[in-house]
């Protein structure tokens, strides 16, 4: 591959002629030739009646195609890992990733320009501009994975819960209602705190896209915004208003509203209204800070590396690395935990634990495409029950996978944990995460 | 009548260089940078020493690409974006800024709320201006210094804003003045400009540094012609200035 390292490159195409429509990602872009064959195959098994969805390099590379509405086809392209090891090398959990960034790439594309902008294409050229106006959002989505954000694999909410949830929640309500609309929510050091209950009803991925839009907002550090989003399932043909207010650096409220009321309205009418008096309340929210738990939670913080909960049925999820006063450098660096966390996270799920699956955009019940990526790989096609906890052991840290009918627990411990004690850890995680949270 | 306005007449020009501004500045800075302010925070003085604030809202008007963005965060002391990614609505940047006022000698915060709207939302979603229209005081037209076509739509741009809006200071900025080698547009034609038009030109672009002095003549020429606009509305209408002052929290 002449890609680096494990970086990722994505290619969009038109889906009838292959003309590029623009590709993001990795500092190198591959050659045009090379661009110009990726697409050739997949036509070529268009034409005989073979939809090509996926291919490995011998060298660990990675390709997968997508076409959507079929006007816009994805390309992702994986360089590989050559650092190798028993996680990374797994070829179903690679492909999941790259599947989900599609999809997600997709769906910005959607949120930003609308499905009709897409799936019209009257003029190449000019949707190739338009379409310069989603890599904010797309490099964001691309640079996620480097800051601890995992909802873009996971397609569950990436939480922080607060000390004092009943407070915050009141006022995401109330100041929800008061711009005439349901969907609210407070985003906290780019995680949800809270949200409105017609907020978590909104499809999993678009909760975790119109987060990942919060963050680039919120880290450009502007006061507010009137934001124009179309919703990839629940509106894609009309757009709603994303209004955004920056409370205190760190922390934001934002509501999808229609026509009223305006900016400025909102701005000095209602956000002090609402929002001074939860002032101090918002500064322990941001207190709790990248360990996203409350203080109240307490972690057998030396054994843990990292952890990942994800609630099954509310598709939300915590997770925090190297959360203990442990700063050994014998231990991986956070980046690497974040890294190997998602490594297990897909090892896990592809190959035990299953994944719920939300219903995918673009092609209408592609036969395929569900099965493919929801349940679990050939091996455990192969079991009679459904596993309930692995555990992996590694070069460099030791993992324990734990499923509840509403729980995951995912976990990376030091290499120092005896092998024997990881369950106990794990199941004390566990429960001193979801006991007294309520999460 | 902005065009009349004699630079530093109302305010004190060099003022964040004098010692006495020191305690009025710091209160904007923190670690020797421009500090970021939530919605619901302003530079606290102590409970003696408490300044009034004066509110404006400051709209950038330019083409795609011209830096609209990027001058925002510039004034405000955020990270300029080394990228353009287009701006796909309405986002607006918070700033405090301290001045003097040359003949009362009393200090002010000016609260300067920008509102930077992408050129191409602005095309596509036909809400997004009248927002920015809605009470706004000021607006800045941007050109680029290397893009021609930004500077030949200046009269356009300006002429939509002619009429009702005479309650508007009206500023032309250039932008990308540090990349004069590719400069599409002469000094002489923005002299030119400037003399036909009758509003004033600022140019700025190039490193920043993290001090005050590179937006401290920006901010303070468009403080003063906020304020003096403001004065004058006054004594047509005796409608109080004191309407736009907020306490501080
Ligand atoms: N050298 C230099 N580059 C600048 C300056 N101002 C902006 N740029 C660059 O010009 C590009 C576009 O700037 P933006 O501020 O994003 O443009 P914009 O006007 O907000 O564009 P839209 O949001 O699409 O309407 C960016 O790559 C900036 O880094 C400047 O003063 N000097
Ligand atoms: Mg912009």
């Amino acid at each position: 591959m002449m890609l680096q390292d494990g970086s990722t490159q994505i290619l969009c195409l038109t889906a009838q002629s292959g003309v590029p429509l623009f590709s993001r990602g990795a500092s190198k872009q591959l050659p045009f030739s090379v661009i110009g064959s990726l697409n050739g195959v997949h036509m070529f098994g268009d034409g005989q009646g073979v939809a090509l969805s996926g291919c490995q390099t011998d060298c660990g590379g990675r390709v997968v195609w997508r076409v959507f509405h079929d006007s816009v086809m994805l390309i992702a392209v994986n360089g590989g890992h050559r650092s190798g090891g028993v996680v990374q090398g797994h070829v179903k959990g690679e492909e999941l990733f790259l599947e989900r960034l599609l999809e997600n790439v997709w769906n910005c594309m959607v949120l930003v320009l609308g499905r009709d902008e897409l799936t019209g294409m009257k003029n190449v050229e000019r949707l190739k501009k338009d379409l310069r106006s989603c890599f904010g959002l797309i490099d964001q989505l691309l640079e996620d994975g480097h800051r601890g954000v995992m909802g873009n694999l996971t397609h569950c909410a990436d939480c922080l819960l607060p000390p004092d949830p009943a407070l915050v929640q009141e006022a995401v309500d109330g100041f929800t209602r008061s711009v005439d609309s349901e969907f609210g929510c407070l985003v906290v050091r780019g995680r949800i705190a809270a949200a409105t209950e017609k907020w978590w009803r909104l499809a999993p991925q678009e909760v975790v896209l119109l987060s990942a839009l919060m963050r680039t907002l919120s880290a450009s550090g502007s006061a507010s915004c009137d934001y124009p989003v179309f919703l990839p399932q629940g509106s894609p043909t009309v757009a709603h208003r994303l209004l955004r207010f920056q409370l205190l650096p760190g922390a934001d409220v934002c509501v999808l509203c229609g026509p009223a009321p305006t900016l400025h309205k909102a701005q000095s009418d209602l956000v002090r209204q609402f929002w001074s008096p939860l002032a101090e309340t918002l500064r322990d929210c941001l207190a709790v800070g990248e360990r996203c738990l409350p203080a109240a939670v307490i972690l057998r913080a030396p054994e843990i590396l990292a952890l990942l909960v994800v609630n099954r049925e509310a598709r939300r999820s915590v997770s925090c690395v190297r959360a203990g006063a442990d700063d050994s450098p014998a231990l991986p660096s956070r980046p690497r935990c974040w890294e190997l966390l998602r490594l297990f996270y897909v090892f896990a799920v592809t190959r035990y634990f299953g994944q719920e699956e939300a219903p995918a955009p673009g092609a209408p019940a592609e036969e395929g495409a569900d099965s493919r990526s929801g349940a679990s790989g050939d091996f455990v096609a192969g079991l009679s029950h459904q596993p309930l906890q692995c555990y992996l052991v590694t070069e460099e840290c030791k993992c324990y996978g734990l499923q509840t009918p509403q729980h995951q627990l995912f976990l990376l411990c030091p290499l120092s944990v005896p092998t024997f004690a990881l369950r106990n850890v794990a199941t004390q995680t566990l429960s001193a995460v979801t006991a007294d949270t309520g999460f | 009548m902005a065009q009349d306005l004699q630079p530093g007449s109302i305010i004190i020009p060099d003022w964040h260089q004098c010692a006495e501004s020191k305690d009025f500045f710091s209160r904007i800075l923190y670690k020797k940078k421009r500090k970021q302010f939530g919605l619901l925070e302003s530079p606290a003085m102590a409970p003696q020493a408490a300044v009034d604030t004066v509110q404006y809202k400051v709209f950038l008007s330019g083409k795609n690409g011209v830096g609209k963005t990027s001058l925002a965060a510039r004034l405000a002391g955020l990270r300029i974006p080394s990228m353009h990614y287009e701006t796909t609505g309405i986002e607006t940047i918070v700033l405090y800024w301290p001045v003097k006022l040359r003949e009362s000698g009393r200090v002010l915060f000016f609260r300067l709320q920008l509102w930077d709207c992408g050129e191409n939302a602005l095309r596509r979603f036909d809400h997004l201006l009248p927002s920015c229209k809605e009470q706004v005081d000021a607006v800045l037209f941007l050109f680029s210094f290397t893009d021609r076509t930004s500077f030949d739509d200046l009269p356009n741009q300006i002429a939509r804003w002619s009429g009702p809006s005479d309650r508007v200071v009206k500023m032309v900025v250039g932008t990308k003045f540090d990349l004069f080698m590719h400069s599409d547009v002469t000094q002489r034609e923005v002299r030119q400009f400037q003399e036909t038009q009758g509003l004033p030109v600022l140019c700025t672009g190039g490193e920043v540094s993290d001090g005050l002095g590179d937006v401290a003549n920006f901010l303070n020429g468009l403080a003063e012609r906020l304020w003096h606009q403001d004065c004058m509305a006054a004594t047509l209408d005796r409608r109080p200035t004191q309407c736009r002052e907020g306490a501080l929290i």
